[in-house]
């Protein structure tokens, strides 16, 4: 078969990656200020209501984007025309200002920033009382301690995985496949914070789901590099690693590709609020097979050549 | 991997799953339960909530579920007050609405979703149906707030007895200035801490949400969420699908505590009194109006610990028992085997606790051979065997009373001081007894009475649209890569699929013989096992198809395909299941339910894909006559030529 030779471009590929993930915090703190507020990690204001049969969510969406206001919309029941509206701790001076304008009439003086929304909603869209079903001001469900534990479980995660690669295996492959899955989530977030996409359980999900994807892909490559190294220690890794990859290339992209089917297949399914979990999983699938060939590989070879170097 | 005996094991296992699996298909007895004052109403009133559930029921829960409900429109008898709901897929949050939605006319704790015959004969009725979480089907949110009076007032009994002797010491004429000093200075100690700070109150709620959240875990729920809310002294419990909630509530509001109190000194002049009383009504032949049949017909009737409080304080009152004194009941089973836990006669003990709860830890409940009983052996702190050791040599000949909650359940005489810090509790337990108690002792009590301030029902934070089209999205993104892999492997990929069922088959019959609680991450967990599972396959192919290009035969190839893989796989797996088992050690609500399923679904994955998935491909191979394996694509790999 024909070798195709990957470790080539690994100077380019590794600036690359650099360079993106670079950007995108930047564009992520430097313009927006950081990660997108969500219910979940920041709390806000959670109410229930019943609308009028001939209101729909693009109604709701058009209102609620016309008027600024940062919401998120979801359906809970059909047949009786029942949204959820979480809307985030950054909207409420815009909710504050847009109370004001409600005529003095309308209003019952409030000084809570649920009542207060809840009373533009009633104003808006003439509900009675009994059909805004609940209202709270909620506190974050998963915020701070999930970033806490997170980034623990992330540290202890990758000490563990580099100790059992260095024992199966050597330790320059267990070193690279640790870096390349910091990379993969340092890209995923980069993602995630340059397209504002709203921190949730769901993305929770995609995160973890693209961290076991990952690992996986890369045993598999440098699985296949230290049976083909076996024996071969005179050999240039870069010849062996492009052997490998070649020889793998049908599985990985088989794989894949076969990944892909089921995370499209939610994004074209047009399930509204899984959107941002299979778009993030997607691009985690995509970055996870990259960083196996273009980040993993190039750098355990380079590794490889520093140590010899100071060998010999 | 000769032995095809072997196929029996897939068949077995198989077999199991769809017996597990069995009761979310089945059809199903649901019992919803009229609540017993419905039937005094007047008959206007009742006719008002009969056709309200029946409206709801047309228009709403029975409009597209199929089932069916008897009696139909009219109140069930009162001997038999239930309506039988029978169909498929009867949900906990559906039972929930239906209970919510109806409460004048429904005992929502009552209801009753019948077990069915797997279920009765493998868990003694417990459900195997797959439980949903709050994010998609809803559940139960309950705020409970900190009753604070009730905490300082067991405060006070626990220091009651120094209090009085510090101010005796403060009257008493011949005290030294010194003395008196210190005992003001103690005394101003012990009252400061009746006085509750708001730190001092966050640190009890942060008690109380840890035994709280000992005591779920216990109930095999699998992602609850507790948390404080600090403005209003609260706890939140966040419970998805749960359909009993007044039995999860009275397990996270109990505040039994266990703790020894003496017995009013011999010659027992109170209970003496009591116990007199209560003969003479006897001798008259008012059964029915002692003392004592008063309070077990309480205890029948479930009034309240509200309500049995003020029956004990009522008889303080009428035999004139002093301050210091506590009528009590003591409890006991009667003779026959299995007679009910009931109030059998009355004691005084002493206000003043002796040792309380927090001074035991480690209970085990045992059985005890000698007295065809249980009883529960515990080991006291240093400071407690101290107290204990101090107690039991003062007052020797008196009884020691131990109070579980606010039972009497023995109270031994002090023959000899006890050291040693080991110490047992006998009483006439049940198994069930045996292992609160001693998980009260363990765990704790709670260490602030709890009360409802907020109960509701909550829909899913995912919309119901959003579950239905991602179901369906999961479910055609298997379908197509089940296509895709007979495409692209033909026979394989048929091989490779049938494992891939077989692997869901099993995990999901797993997760529910765990009472694993689904939620969205827990999805995405299943669907990462796909992914892997079908990786499995494919590199094990890619390998085959390697070994025929290499020219060995068809049967060696796939041996040797097989076990080139089985090191890459093993090795991918067994990582991921490191940091699979990291989540569950650390993670919490998410991040756990998305571990447990890659963990579980990675068991399954090695199992069939190098074990099941090995069996059918030597089975082709070698039995069926398969001579042939084209582990190419139809239409590009026609050129590829394979041996024989």
């Amino acid at each position: 078969m024909r070798n195709i030779n990957f470790t080539k471009y690994k100077y380019f590929t590794l600036s690359f990656s650099f360079l993106a993930i670079v950007f995108g915090f930047v564009v992520t703190f430097g313009k927006y200020g950081g990660f997108a507020h969500s219910l979940d990690f920041n709390g806000g204001l959670r109410t229930v209501v019943e609308l009028p049969a001939d209101k729909s969510r693009s109604d709701l969406d058009g209102y609620f984007q016309s008027k600024n206001i940062e919401a998120v919309v979801i359906l809970l029941e059909k047949e009786k025309n029942i949204y959820q509206l979480d809307i985030g701790l950054g909207s409420l001076a815009t909710i504050e200002a847009l109370y004001k304008e409600i005529p003095e009439a309308n209003r019952e003086s409030s000084t809570s920033a649920i009542d207060r929304f809840v009373q533009l909603l009633r104003y808006e869209y003439k509900l009675p009382k009994e059909k805004v079903l609940s209202a709270d001001q909620v506190g974050a469900v998963v915020g701070g301690e999930l970033t806490e534990v997170g980034i623990t479980l992330l540290l202890t995660t990758l000490a563990i995985i580099l100790l059992y690669l260095s024992i199966r295996s050597q330790f320059k492959f267990a070193l690279a496949s640790s870096i390349a899955l910091v990379h993969d989530i340092l890209m995923t977030l980069a993602l995630i914070g340059f397209l504002q996409i709203k921190p949730s359980v769901p993305i929770i999900a995609a995160l973890l789901t693209l961290l076991g994807y990952s690992i996986n892909d890369k045993i598999v490559v440098f699985d296949r590099i230290r049976e083909n190294a076996h024996g071969k220690d005179n050999l240039a890794l870069s010849n062996i690693i492009n052997v490998s990859i070649t020889q793998t290339l049908g599985r990985t992209i088989n794989t894949s590709f076969t990944t892909m089917i089921s995370v499209v297949a939610i994004i074209v399914g047009g399930a509204v609020e899984l959107y941002d979990f299979a778009f993030v999983l997607l691009f985690g699938v995509i970055v996870g097979t990259y960083s196996s060939i273009y980040i993993a590989a190039p750098i355990s070879e380079i590794y490889d050549q520093l140590r010899k170097k100071r060998f010999v | 991997m000769q032995s095809y005996r072997l196929l029996i094991l897939p068949f077995l296992i198989l077999a199991v799953s769809f017996t597990i699996l069995y009761p979310n298909f089945a059809d199903r007895t649901l019992k919803i339960v009229v609540r017993e004052d419905v039937y005094s109403l007047p008959g206007a009133n009742q006719k008002e909530l009969v056709n309200a559930l029946f409206d709801r029921w047309a228009k709403d829960y029975g409009k597209t579920s199929g089932w069916t409900i008897e009696p139909q429109g009219t109140l069930p008898p009162k001997e038999n007050p239930f309506y039988i709901v029978k169909g498929r897929f009867i949900t906990s949050a559906k039972i929930n609405q239906i209970s919510q939605e109806n409460q004048s006319l429904v005992s929502e704790s009552k209801n009753k979703l019948e077990p069915t015959w797997i279920e009765e004969t493998i868990r003694g009725g417990k459900s195997l149906s797959i439980k949903l979480g709050l994010d998609l089907q809803g559940g139960m949110r309950v705020v409970l707030k900190g009753d604070f009076d009730d905490y300082t007032s067991k405060l006070k009994d626990l220091y009651a007895k120094e209090i009085t002797e510090l101010n005796l010491t403060l009257s008493n004429p011949a005290t030294k200035p010194e003395e008196k000093e210190k005992a003001k200075s103690r005394l101003a100690e012990i009252e400061s801490s009746f006085d509750l700070s708001p730190m001092r109150k966050i640190v009890e709620l942060e008690k109380a949400k840890m035994i709280i959240d000992n005591r779920l875990t216990t109930q095999n729920l699998t992602e609850p969420q507790v948390r404080i809310q600090k403005e209003q002294d609260a706890i939140e419990v966040s419970l998805p699908g749960v359909s009993n909630s007044a039995a999860i509530l009275e397990i996270l509001q109990n505040t039994e505590t266990v703790e020894y109190r003496l017995e009013e000194p011999t010659p027992f002049l109170y209970k003496s009194q009591i116990a007199d009383n209560e003969r003479r009504m006897m001798d008259l032949g008012k059964r029915e109006n002692t003392d004592i049949f008063l309070f077990q017909e309480l205890v029948k009737n479930k009034a309240g610990k509200k309500a049995q409080d003020e029956f004990l304080e009522g008889l303080e009152k009428k035999y004139n028992i002093p301050k210091d004194f506590k009528v009590y009941a003591m409890w006991a089973r009667g003779n026959a085997a299995k007679s009910a836990l009931l109030p059998r006669s009355f004691v005084v003990l002493e206000r003043k606790i002796a040792l309380s709860g927090n001074d035991m830890t480690n209970a085990q409940p045992s059985y005890n051979s000698n007295s065809y009983g249980w009883m529960v052996s515990f080991t006291l702190t240093p400071n407690g065997a101290e107290k204990f050791f101090d107690l039991t040599s003062q007052n020797r000949g008196r009884n020691l009373a131990i109070v579980w909650g606010d039972k009497v359940i023995s109270n031994p005489v002090i023959n000899d001081p006890i050291a040693g810090g080991r110490a047992e509790i006998s009483g006439s337990f049940s198994e069930q007894e045996a292992i609160r108690l001693a998980n009260v002792i363990s765990e704790g009590a709670l260490p602030i009475p709890l009360s409802v301030l907020e109960m509701r029902f909550i829909g899913p934070t995912l919309g119901i649209e959003s579950i239905e089209v991602g179901v369906k999205a999961v479910a055609i993104g298997f379908f197509l890569v089940m296509i895709y892999m007979i495409f692209y492997y033909r026979l394989g990929g048929f091989i490779a699929d049938l494992s891939l069922l077989v692997n869901l088959i099993i995990l999901a019959a797993l997760l529910t013989l765990m009472d694993f609680t689904l939620t969205l991450p827990g999805i995405a967990g299943i669907i990462l096992t796909a992914g892997m599972a079908v990786d499995a396959n494919v590199i094990i192919y890619e390998r085959i198809r390697e070994e025929i290009e290499e020219g060995r035969a068809l049967s060696i190839a796939v041996t040797r395909g097989f076990e080139n893989a089985f090191w890459t796989i093993m090795d991918a797996n067994v990582t991921t299941l490191i940091a699979g088992i990291l989540m569950i050690r650390l993670g919490n609500g998410p991040i756990k339910g998305f571990a447990i399923t890659l963990c579980w679904g990675i068991v399954t994955t090695l199992f069939t894909s190098l074990f099941l998935s090995r069996l059918f491909m030597e089975l082709a191979v070698n039995r069926m006559g398969v001579h042939h394996l084209n582990l190419r694509p139809f239409f590009f790999g026609k050129k590829e030529t394979t041996n024989a």
